[in-house]
């Protein structure tokens, strides 16, 4: 008998409305260890609130969410990121009067572990910033760094908390062609050597299509379509959703 | 019987001044998400300038009470315009904004007015005899229609103006309202001008009953928030019911338990709201 | 650089009753009060961004219980004072507790409701406290004088600072910073954000009992003022005006307020309100206070 492969992360009929709008209404998802799945939608779908729900800023009202298994719903924020998942967010935000070495250290010292000597955690913190290629920045304040390396900044900061599932939120927007393709080279770096399933929310489609082997499409906050590129790419409800006037 | 009555109706008296104090603290709070800590100076304020133009002036007291209304909410502009805009966005800054406001205010107070309880002339005089149950003073009814009667003008604004369509916008959904083409400059400004207009009146009205000096404008700050924090904030209805609650709590209360320890109560019902019930009697759940 | 200039402050702090004059000793004692009621407020309201109103408040616990157990008690002002600080802490603690989880608006009003409460308790109380006319409270040394409480000041703060310090470089200090910088991105990074803001309200109110109980023993007289809004204001300013959110500024603010606070005090009741208008300006105009506004100067060389 086969035993079916469990998902890491994993959304049952997650529901979340604010004030009388329906954010989000039973979407359903399942990632498997080691994937690169992407969410697309057209504005206001409801995938940043997704996210929020997965880490526990705004929790599902209705539904579940399971990480190997375990609903972490009800759980904090701080309590889900130290169960393996870590995000970077849409308008990146590192903590800007701090230099990167504290950035990456807050990562760290996050994960909450005894232990680990002043020193340790100060080496690991520097091998994350050498990973991203900041390794030569680390006593720049956040907030002199170019949009690009504050990016890199807040991913050395989500892997410093060991994520087993890291989200990432239109992590391409506002970079130029040339610095979508490090960030992209950065992306799948991680997603190789770190070992991390990545769920990636982004508007640059020819990016995401590439990159992703499975696509989530969500319009008006339920899921519409679910399979790999060509497919949703081909898909008429995700053309219509994007070309119907659903973000005028 | 009587003596309970007469506390009673001083309760509802105090209730009403608290309801138009708390609506101006509560109307900046919802739609600029700040405190205005110098709420208690603009009370004082209304109470002292319309005693000066009354008496210094020889203004008829009704027109002084309107103009030291105005005057105070033409000073609200001017603060939300240079003191607070700067700081939106920084719920830290602006409370320490206005908390330095209302020390610089009250001592100016103190400089300008000195620290004597004035007291401006009363409208009417004499007492009316309440339903054959005991007496009561004409100046306070009066008070307390005037009370009503501001409170019944929020309501039309609020429910029939421009102002208060886009208030109710904004303090239901900000984002929404900005995409709708809601002015929030101006929407802000004129809230605040009216929330210190509203303290203003407040103060113009009691004054001829209780006098008002510049050091009781801490214990008016105090008791709006209060009201507004039992009241839930950003309702109206709230701070009705929270202003009469209060007035009459305090007013039984001193009369019954004790004086000096009359301010106490406020705080208690704060505390215990704020910690079991923080969004108030009626306002959204958090 | 640094070292030499700390160096150099710290051998005129010695030196300071050898060239001072009794009252301008005095002075110099009541700042050294200031720097620790403005540092340990900063550390809630600059480092991890919550403004309590109840600083002046727990200072007061400080300084009523030590100075009851003393008066009362015949206990030992060394012993009064720790135990003042231990109860401000706990009341921070419990205080804390209550409202950190609202955050902003609603601890700013809690704090303000304690701070009140308890003012109101101290003043009526009268066959206990004395209410307004003040408790006389014996003093920390048998016999009075002047260098002996500069001294025991300057040791208390500089330990206090120096405390102060290391918090702030280690982990815990991190937390703090990261919770400042942006609450929502600490949070989703691990950290517990409401368990780092009440661990700053905690150490921060035992602080201001700690120092309200020395200030208590050194005055040998404690008012309801201690615990006032009034003085709560004046360690704001001195915080705002020195520049919340750094080290050194609330140490320059409450020095340089309360020396200029003397000078001032020829013209009598302004000096509240000029204090307030340079505070209302800095704050305005100045967020980073006189401690950003240097570092903008060396900046721009």
């Amino acid at each position: 008998m086969e035993e079916k492969v469990k998902p890491v992360l994993e959304g049952r009929d997650v529901s979340r409305s604010f004030g009388g709008l329906m954010a989000l209404h039973r979407v359903s998802f399942q990632l498997f260890e080691g994937e690169i799945v992407g969410l697309i939608g057209p504005n206001g779908s409801g995938k940043t609130t997704l996210f929020n729900a997965i880490t526990g800023v705004f929790p599902p009202q209705e539904g579940e969410i399971l990480l190997d298994g375990k609903p972490i719903s009800r759980l904090k924020p701080f309590q889900i990121c130290r169960m393996g998942i870590g995000r970077t967010f849409q308008i990146v935000r590192p903590f800007l009067k701090m230099t990167c070495l504290e950035n990456v250290l807050v990562g760290i010292v996050g994960r909450d572990e005894k232990g680990t000597s002043r020193e340790e955690r100060v080496e690991q913190a520097l091998s994350e910033l050498e990973f991203v290629g900041l390794g030569g920045q680390s006593h720049r304040l956040a907030g002199s760094l170019t949009l690009l390396q504050k990016k890199m900044l807040e991913l050395a900061r989500a892997l410093a908390t060991r994520p087993r599932v890291l989200l990432l939120d239109e992590v391409l927007a506002g970079l130029n062609p040339s610095e979508i393709l490090q960030a992209l080279d950065m992306i799948e770096a991680i997603r190789v050597k770190r070992k991390v399933t990545i769920f990636w929310v982004e508007h640059v489609m020819g990016a995401i299509m590439t990159a992703c082997q499975r696509i989530i499409v969500l319009d008006q906050g339920r899921k519409i379509a679910e399979g790999p590129p060509d497919e949703v790419r081909s898909n008429p409800r995700v053309i219509e959703a994007y070309l119907g006037g659903a973000d005028a | 019987m009587s003596e309970f009555l007469m506390f009673l109706t001083n309760g509802l008296v105090m209730g009403g001044i608290n309801a138009i104090s708390a609506l101006g603290v509560s109307l900046v709070v919802g739609i600029m998400r700040v405190i205005n800590f110098a709420h208690g100076e603009m009370y004082i304020f209304g109470g002292y300038l319309s005693y000066q133009l009354a008496v210094g002036a020889g203004i008829p007291p009704v027109l002084s009470m309107l103009c030291s209304v105005a005057a105070v909410f033409l000073g609200g502009l001017a603060i939300e315009k240079w003191l607070i805009r700067p700081t939106y966005g920084d719920e830290m800054y602006s409370l320490i904004i206005t908390f330095i406001l209302s020390i610089i205010l009250q001592n100016a107070a103190l400089l300008i007015f000195g620290p004597y309880p004035v007291k401006p002339p009363s409208l009417v005089f004499g007492a009316t005899n309440i339903f054959g149950l005991f007496h009561y003073g004409n100046q306070r009814l009066l008070s307390l229609a005037l009370a009503a009667g501001i409170i019944g003008a929020i309501m039309y604004l609020v429910r029939r103006t421009w102002f208060g369509k886009s208030v109710r916008a904004i303090s239901q959904d900000r984002e929404m309202a900005a995409m709708l083409g809601v002015d929030h400059l101006k929407v802000n400004m004129i809230s605040f001008g009216l929330g210190c207009a509203l303290a203003a009146s407040a103060g113009a009205i009691i004054a001829p009953i209780f006098p008002v000096t510049p050091s009781g404008s801490g214990a008016v700050s105090l008791t709006a928030f209060v009201v507004v924090v039992l009241g839930g904030m950003g309702s109206l209805k709230g701070c009705i019911v929270g202003g009469v609650i209060l007035g009459v709590l305090e007013n039984l209360g001193a009369a019954y338990i004790s004086t000096d320890y009359r301010h106490i109560f406020g705080f208690i019902i704060l505390i215990g709201v704020l910690v079991l019930r923080p969004w108030g009697l009626f306002g959204k759940r958090i | 650089m640094k070292r030499a200039g700390l160096a150099g402050v710290f051998l005129i702090a010695i030196l300071v009753p050898f060239f001072l004059n009794q009252y301008w000793l005095h002075v110099a004692i009541i700042s050294l009060f200031y720097v620790m009621m403005a540092s340990s407020w900063n550390l809630i309201a600059g480092y991890t961004g919550q403004v309590s109103f109840a600083h002046a408040a727990f200072a007061g616990v400080g300084a009523y219980t030590s100075g009851m157990l003393a008066l009362y008690g015949g206990v030992h002002p060394a012993l009064g004072i720790i135990a003042g600080t231990l109860l401000a802490g706990v009341l921070g603690l419990g205080l804390g507790g209550l409202c950190i989880r609202m955050g902003g608006i609603y601890l700013s009003l809690t704090t303000l409701g304690f701070s009140e409460i308890l003012r109101i308790i101290i003043t009526n109380e009268e066959q206990w406290t004395r209410g307004t006319m003040g408790l006389q409270i014996p003093g920390v040394f048998s016999v009075y004088s002047k260098t002996h409480y500069y001294f025991l000041f300057l040791a208390v703060t500089l330990a206090f600072l120096v405390l102060m310090r290391r918090l702030l470089n280690s982990d815990t200090g991190l937390a703090f910073r990261a919770v400042l910088n942006d609450e929502l991105a600490a949070s989703t990074s691990g950290i517990d954000t409401v368990r780092v803001r009440l661990m700053a309200f905690t150490s921060s109110s035992a602080m201001a009992g700690l120092a309200g109980g020395l200030y208590g023993h050194y005055l040998m007289l404690i008012t309801p003022d201690i615990p006032s809004l009034g003085q709560m204001f004046l360690v704001l300013a001195m915080a705002v005006i020195g520049g919340m959110g750094s080290f050194a500024g609330p140490i320059i603010g409450a020095i340089a307020l309360e020396f200029l606070s003397e000078y001032i005090r020829i013209y009598g009741e302004y000096h509240l309100l000029l204090f307030g208008l340079v505070a209302l300006v800095i704050a305005r105009f100045a967020p980073s206070g006189m401690v950003g506004l240097w570092e903008k100067i060396w900046r721009r060389r």
